[in-house]
């Protein structure tokens, strides 16, 4: 059932990949995003995220608000390159 | 004195990883001490190039050996590393950056890299949709390649977990016991103690912090670089774009998954260890890819991010023993640390174990003059 049910559907990581990288040892987000990429698609993890700190939560016995979440970066959504390549940002916003 | 280890590697990234797993093939009892987690630094940061087109012979000798290592990786770790010969295309625009890359291929040719000056028709032939405005042919060597730097990483240290080394992470050095001259042991921030004659620094962009703790000055100094990714798309075209204007970029369609990642060196440079990503890069990086492939102007950015080059003044790694007995150095990377990084794993650990390596590093050397300045850079 575990290998059916997909965590990540970015990246298409299910729910036993997941427990398997765990299980070697692998006991944080940002880890467990750089191994199976969960986290690295179109989403930026938000819809995987929470339930991977889940899963986590459950299999290191530790409260979820322990769970470091791995850094959330710039564009808050996906945009074009051809739109981001419209504006000139001056150096006041860097 | 007990000893924990045969060795300790201050650093997880694919410096450390890759030295270590050559010494425990050796039979050496690694523990690797990583302050957050592996590939935090500037490993994880990288976008994954892999080129033999430099002008030094020693790094021409080192990714000759890194390329070979990178396409065999798979079979030693039994895992996938995504190694793509895929290519690197060093765009000319100007008259001067075409006779750079004319001289280059000529000390390449030497050591027999599959390196071609070729036409702007050959460019487009190779990079469909590419801008040929201003274009007057580019440096091309096919057996370049790109490799995914997490698989690499961590194939190499669970390789030293299964040859029974340790790897601790977050824990982070703050001080290393030196007496008569000699490494004694390494203490970290919760005040463990941990004996080993031999200590390599690989810090990356805290390898200067590092040296200080045995009063060595490495010229080492972190530059901030940043990069941005896009969504996935079908293959466009194979080869690491580089374009070496002033207002250039460089970048690649990630062979794994099909993204696009790339970055460019910021002018002037900007030093320092604030690697935090700025909004100018999020609008200047799409506007130069568009302007070299307009094609790729309906493919959606995904993230940005930054990191660091960790420069030393003539562009090339400092990879050598030290007057500290039992302190070694692989640091100073200037950016190309993933691709330089299983070569030099495996010399460095020639170095430890042999006193020498079967590739002499001299040109590394911590106590060089620093002279002249690698040219594809």
């Amino acid at each position: 059932m575990k290998n059916k049910i997909v965590i990540c559907r970015c990246e298409e990581i299910t729910e036993q990949e997941i427990i398997a990288v765990i299980k070697q040892g692998y006991t944080s987000l940002d880890e467990i995003k750089r191994i199976l990429r969960c986290g690295m698609g179109h989403c930026q993890g938000r819809s995987c995220q929470m339930i991977i700190a889940r899963i986590l939560s459950r299999m290191t016995k530790q409260p979820i608000e322990k769970i470091i979440f791995p850094s959330s970066r710039p564009p808050l959504k996906p945009i074009p390159i051809k739109t981001l390549a419209k504006y000139k940002t001056t150096g006041e916003h860097k | 004195m007990k000893k924990t280890a045969d060795i300790i590697i201050i650093g997880a990234g694919i410096i450390g990883a890759a030295t270590g797993y050559y010494l425990a093939k050796n039979k050496l009892k690694v523990l690797i001490l990583e302050k957050q987690f592996p590939c935090a630094g500037s490993t994880g940061r990288c976008i994954g190039g892999i080129r033999q087109q430099y002008t030094h012979p020693l790094s021409i000798n080192v990714m000759l050996e890194s390329v070979r290592i990178f396409s065999v990786l798979k079979n030693e770790f039994g895992k996938e590393v995504e190694w793509y010969s895929g290519g690197y295309l060093f765009l000319a625009h100007s008259e001067d950056k075409k006779q750079t890359y004319l001289q280059a291929i000529d000390i390449q040719k030497q050591y027999q890299i599959p390196v071609r000056f070729i036409t702007p028709d050959d460019c487009l032939q190779i990079v469909k949709g590419l801008n040929p405005e201003g274009l007057l042919g580019g440096a091309y060597c096919p057996t370049d390649g790109q490799a995914n730097p997490f698989a690499v990483t961590y194939g190499y240290l669970d390789g030293i977990k299964k040859m029974g080394g340790k790897l601790l992470t977050n824990t982070e050095v703050a001080k290393i016991n030196v007496t008569g001259n000699k490494i004694i042991s390494a203490v970290t921030t919760d005040n463990q103690e941990y004996f080993a004659p031999v200590i390599l620094n690989a810090a990356g962009p805290w390898a200067k912090k590092i040296g200080k703790m045995v009063n060595l000055d490495i010229p080492v100094q972190p530059e901030r670089h940043e990069s941005v990714v896009t969504e996935a798309c079908e293959r466009l075209f194979d080869p690491m774009l580089v374009d070496y204007r002033s207002d250039g970029c460089y970048f690649i369609q990630n062979y794994g998954t099909g993204h696009f990642i790339g970055c460019y060196t910021p002018v002037p440079n900007d030093p320092g260890e604030n690697i935090k990503a700025t909004s100018e890069f999020l609008t200047e990086m799409p506007r130069r890819m568009a302007r070299l492939v307009p094609r790729l102007g309906n493919l959606k950015v995904i993230r940005q991010w930054a990191g660091s080059y960790e420069m030393t003044p003539d562009g090339n790694p400092i990879v050598d023993k030290t007057p500290v007995e039992g302190f070694y150095v692989s640091v100073g990377m200037c950016g190309h640390g993933f691709m330089f990084g299983p070569a030099l794993g495996k010399y460095m650990a020639e170095l430890i174990t042999q006193g020498k390596s079967s590739l002499p590093l001299d040109d590394f050397a911590l106590n060089r003059s620093f002279g002249k300045k690698e040219a594809m850079k």
